[in-house]
């Protein structure tokens, strides 16, 4: 199956930079309709507005870590299917298993490369 | 009758031995307390260190910025013929090698804040053999102990020193 290009993606970090890499990423790799959030709190928000096809997001994070927007979001009966990639710097094992416990569908250690991201999407998104 | 409430009598003596001991030992916490400057780390060392972080904090976002501009603009040049691409492509990689300067400046930066704590810890490490006294009972401020639950129950454990602790490799074979 093919990546649906045109599929909203949301992406939720507080680092500004972190999202215009990730932004810059997605584009590069086709992906046109890119939303952002800085914290799960307000990617929530925006989740309950649209309908996303992918969240991408950090962990560490205030107030809501991504790790309690996982949580929400798989709590969720009209969220819960959400595909949802972690991008982060924790790297520990007791995180990883955690947000795969949580129902995380990818987790992606910081730094990254683009080849990486595009092998996580195709993995949870199709292709 | 207990004995336990008796007052000694005002006629009881200390050993002066005993009271030149601590006279000594007043003298050498009066020497060690001076010899921490207390004052001259929160007025001069302190702020300063604090200074120099924040302005490495932004020289390190104007740099990126700078950075991904540049290679934001790369992405899109529109050029005719192949030497006029190459000539915005050097342009830009131009503007990044001087971003990168950077690098230098915040360098210094940070081993003033280096040099900063070593003397902190230095003054700390002696004047606690000074004084001879071993860590008591930590009392955590309720902001501190609201930060430290946070990070365990959420397990913040922020970046690695050394990189990676689980590598990507491996998390990749959990999720297979």
């Amino acid at each position: 199956m093919a990546l649906d290009l045109g599929m909203p993606i949301l992406v939720v970090d507080d680092y500004q930079t972190m999202v215009r890499i990730i932004r810059n990423l997605l584009k590069q790799l086709g992906f046109e309709d890119v939303d952002d959030a800085s914290d799960g709190t307000g990617a929530l928000a925006k989740l309950k507005q649209k309908k996303y096809g992918l969240v991408i997001s950090d962990w560490n994070m205030e107030p809501m870590t991504g790790y309690e927007l996982l949580r929400h979001v798989r709590a969720d009966d009209a969220l819960r299917t959400t595909p949802f990639i972690m991008v982060t710097a924790e790297s520990k094992t007791e995180n990883v298993i955690a947000a795969k416990k949580a129902g995380v569908n990818n987790y992606i250690v910081k730094p990254f490369n683009a080849q990486t991201l595009k092998t996580k999407i195709e993995a949870v998104c199709g292709a | 009758m207990a004995r336990a409430g008796k007052v000694p009598a005002m006629s009881q003596t200390v050993p002066v031995t005993e009271l030149l001991e601590i006279a000594e030992y007043i003298t050498k916490l009066k020497k060690g307390i001076s010899a921490l400057r207390a004052q001259e780390l929160t007025r001069d060392r302190i702020p300063m260190a604090h200074d120099e972080l924040g302005s490495v904090v932004a020289a390190t976002a104007s740099a990126t910025n700078r950075i991904m501009e540049s290679a934001e603009s790369m992405l899109s040049i529109e050029a005719r013929t192949l030497d006029e691409y190459r000539t915005k492509v050097e342009a830009h990689i131009g503007d990044i090698f001087e971003a990168c300067t950077f690098q230098d400046i915040t360098g210094q930066r940070i081993s003033k804040v280096v040099e900063a704590l070593g003397q902190l810890e230095k003054r700390l490490s002696q004047f606690s053999t000074v004084v001879n006294v071993r860590d008591g009972e930590v009392e955590y401020d309720p902001e501190e102990a609201r930060r430290k639950a946070r990070a365990e129950s959420l397990m913040l454990n922020g970046p690695q020193l050394k990189g990676p602790e689980t590598p990507q490799d491996a998390i990749d074979a959990l999720f297979s």
